[in-house]
């Protein structure tokens, strides 16, 4: 099997030319038609996101999918070709499951890639551009991304603000089902804060504003009740979380009334989200006891730390990814070998029979019992000759399977032997 | 109303009990052997993941804990056949029945919560109980003193371990507390496997909602048991005076957060308290318990 990737990322290529090299997701039925048939492709996926643009193809050498590639998109070919990457056979595996486990992404570990495979891979099948060694290659890609979000903490902690607060909230309330969550203020963070909470499960939203009617519109978007800035302190005890981000010059939240808060919760946690600068909550309420203040600073931290962590889980990955490719382009190396080694074997057989047949002739006028003797001596040493032959051939072409030359090297054994293909 | 010196068990008696010691000797020993070497599983988890900072070998830990268990429980169970009696008698097979109990009690909370960080603190507890037990297993009479034999302790000794079986969660609950609130409250950039926050409170209240009238029946069965087998005299026994103590601990902590309200960091050190009392008390040897005391 010949198989081909090449493509442009966000690794090698501004987005000025990955624009141009796009396939519109309407367009790549289409353009998988019409590069199968210019290729002579046997079978074919086009990836094509905002990060990078790729095509998989087995059959034509990588240069033909690049001219095709460029052809189809109206550009010089020497006009890209800094930017192009190109991989064969193993490497190009070892690429598909990279990008796939979200190894080769932007932002390391993010989890939309895995579905954006997945696009394209369906967008392959309803063309019929997906075949006998796509498919399970594209399977296995699935399935080492599985193996990689599972065994790898590559994709566990939270890398923006707006997810380090949700996390933050899981490790203070655990389950954040039926809690409160007030917004004192109105800022973009904010809202997709409160979203990615009400998302794990938060029940109720309170908002606050200094403009009420702005309030109101946040309000609405989380079906939450908008509550006049002058009375916010009266209903902040009903909060668990308090996400804070006023342009208030001095702290809205001060000890006090966070003193008081907690009174009037009976102890329970609270937990106070302060991403506005000037800080909304004196750093002094962290000291209460039940209360948890996270300022901008405090979150950008948590993120910076789980970057780290998530570079550290990345090498795992790539060991993950190593001895699956390995595994594969062996397995997928032996389905050719296999039946190369059972033609041998069935080869050097019908000449053996042949050659039996013939002195068997030759031996017809001896007496019965002398003849049988003589054909199973003959039978015996032909059947042991031919073990002996092929024993290091069969046993060298078992070995090079897994080995990249492995494809050339079975050619030359069917060459020599004559083999055809079925 | 006289119910202490009933000679007679349930079973049939001192013949049946010989016999299966015969069939069988000393295999509660050998048992809880056993059971101590596949807990050791769950020991080596626990320093494993501590020096590697990340979950090392849990789920292999927590199948032999739970083949563990089994061996465990048949120990005990062959033992109490033996002595013909249903209450330990000896303070090993107190600490035994402790242990065993609290391997049950992980393996709920662990089913019931997903907690695998309890592990970390259980498995070493349950191994050290195991360990100490053990040794004392080799030199184990073969008798009961007739004192013990009494209906009152078939009720105090299981109320009083499975009290402390509960306050030992409610401890590895508050512990697990302290530090994930150190933790958020330092900033900590963390990448612990610790529960929330809220789920260890729960837990750690929950545990002491069941433990304490567990222990306040318990001492109060023994009290009267001790009335009836000593007069007044056991009063002065420090040991249980230390039980005293320890149960009065406890109340603090149930009625403040109840009616004060209190929880997390405070009704942890109440908690840890309290179970540092459990620990003085439990391994407090006098006066009555000093003789007869399992």
């Amino acid at each position: 099997m010949e198989l081909a990737l090449i493509g442009v990322s966000h690794k090698t290529a501004p987005v000025e030319v990955r624009e141009r090299l796009a396939f519109p997701s309407d367009k790549i039925r289409a353009a998988l038609a019409s590069l199968l048939e210019k290729t002579h492709a046997a079978e074919a996926m086009i990836l094509s996101t905002c990060n990078r643009v790729e095509i998989v193809a087995r059959g034509p050498d990588a240069k033909v999918v690049r001219d095709f590639m460029c052809e189809y998109h109206h550009i010089p070919a020497d006009s890209i070709a800094e930017h192009l990457y190109t991989y064969q056979n193993a490497e190009a595996i070892r690429h598909l499951f990279r990008v796939t486990a979200s190894l080769d992404s932007m932002m390391l570990g993010e989890p939309q890639i895995l579905g954006q495979v997945k696009e394209a891979w369906r967008l392959a099948a309803e063309a019929g551009t997906i075949g006998s060694a796509l498919s399970p290659l594209l399977d296995r890609a699935f399935a080492v991304a599985k193996r990689v979000r599972s065994e790898t903490g590559i994709s566990q902690s939270a890398v923006s603000i707006s997810f380090a607060a949700v996390e933050l909230a899981r490790k203070i309330f655990g389950d954040l089902t039926g809690k409160t969550v007030m917004i004192i203020g109105a800022s973009k963070m904010g809202e997709l804060a409160a979203k990615h909470l009400k998302r794990n499960g938060v029940a109720s939203v309170l908002v606050t504003n200094r403009t009420f009617e702005r309030a109101v519109e946040i309000a609405k978007i989380f079906e939450g009740a908008a509550i006049p800035f002058e009375h916010f302190s009266d209903h902040i005890d009903h909060a668990d979380i308090v996400i804070s981000s006023t342009g208030a010059p001095h702290f809205i939240i001060t000890k006090p009334l966070a003193e008081q808060i907690i009174r009037s919760r009976r102890n329970k946690p609270v937990f106070f989200i302060d991403i506005a600068v000037p800080r909304d909550v004196d750093p002094a309420v962290n000291d209460l006891d039940n209360v948890f203040v996270y300022d901008i600073d405090d979150l950008q931290q948590v993120i910076d730390g789980n970057m780290k962590e998530r570079m550290k889980e990345a090498g795992r990955a790539e060991e993950i990814v190593d001895r699956e490719v390995r595994a594969f382009y062996t397995r997928m190396q032996s389905r050719d070998v296999a039946p190369t080694i059972v033609q041998l074997r069935d080869t050097i057989e019908k000449v053996r029979r042949e050659e039996i047949e013939r002195h068997r002739r030759l031996l017809r006028d001896l007496p019965a019992a002398q003849q049988e003797a003589a054909l199973a001596a003959l039978d015996q040493v032909t059947q042991s000759l031919m073990n002996k032959i092929l024993h290091h051939p069969i046993s060298q072409m078992k070995e090079m399977a897994g080995d990249p030359q492995g494809a050339d090297f079975i050619e030359t054994v069917r060459k020599i032997f004559n083999i055809k293909s079925q | 109303m006289h119910l202490s010196h009933v000679p007679s068990s349930p079973f049939t008696g001192p013949k049946a009990a010989s016999e299966a010691y015969a069939i069988l000797p000393r295999m509660h020993v050998q048992l809880l052997r056993l059971a101590l070497g596949l807990y050791s599983v769950g020991l080596l988890h626990s320093v494993f993941t501590v020096l590697r900072k990340k979950q090392t070998f849990f789920k292999p830990a927590v199948v032999a804990t739970i083949i563990g268990f089994g061996c465990h429980a048949a120990s005990i169970g062959l033992r109490a056949y033996e002595l013909q009696t249903v209450a330990p008698t000896q303070p090993y097979e107190s600490l035994s029945l402790f242990a065993a109990l609290a391997v049950l009690a992980f393996l709920v909370v662990y089913r019931k919560y997903k907690l695998s960080s309890v592990g970390i603190l259980a498995f070493p507890a349950i191994f050290v109980m195991t360990f100490v037990a053990n040794m004392a297993a080799a030199n184990s009479p073969d008798s009961v003193p007739e004192v013990l034999r009494s209906r009152w302790l078939y009720i105090h000794t299981p109320l009083v371990i499975l009290g402390y079986v509960a306050f030992f969660i409610a401890f590895s609950a508050a512990v697990l507390y302290l530090i994930q609130e150190r933790e958020l409250k330092a900033k900590r950039v963390f990448h612990n496997r610790l529960p929330s926050l809220e789920i260890c409170d729960d837990l750690a209240y929950r545990s002491l909602a069941i433990g304490f009238p567990l222990m306040t029946l318990g001492i109060l069965s023994g009290a009267l048991w001790a009335q009836q087998e000593l007069g007044v005299s056991w009063i002065s026994d420090p040991k249980i005076l230390l039980a005293f103590l320890t149960w009065g601990i406890y109340l603090v902590v149930i009625n403040y957060r109840l009616i004060a309200g209190w929880r997390g960091k405070k009704a942890a050190y109440l908690a840890i308290a309290g179970f540092v009392g459990v620990l003085v008390t439990f391994s407090f040897q006098s006066g009555f318990h000093a003789t007869f005391h399992p």
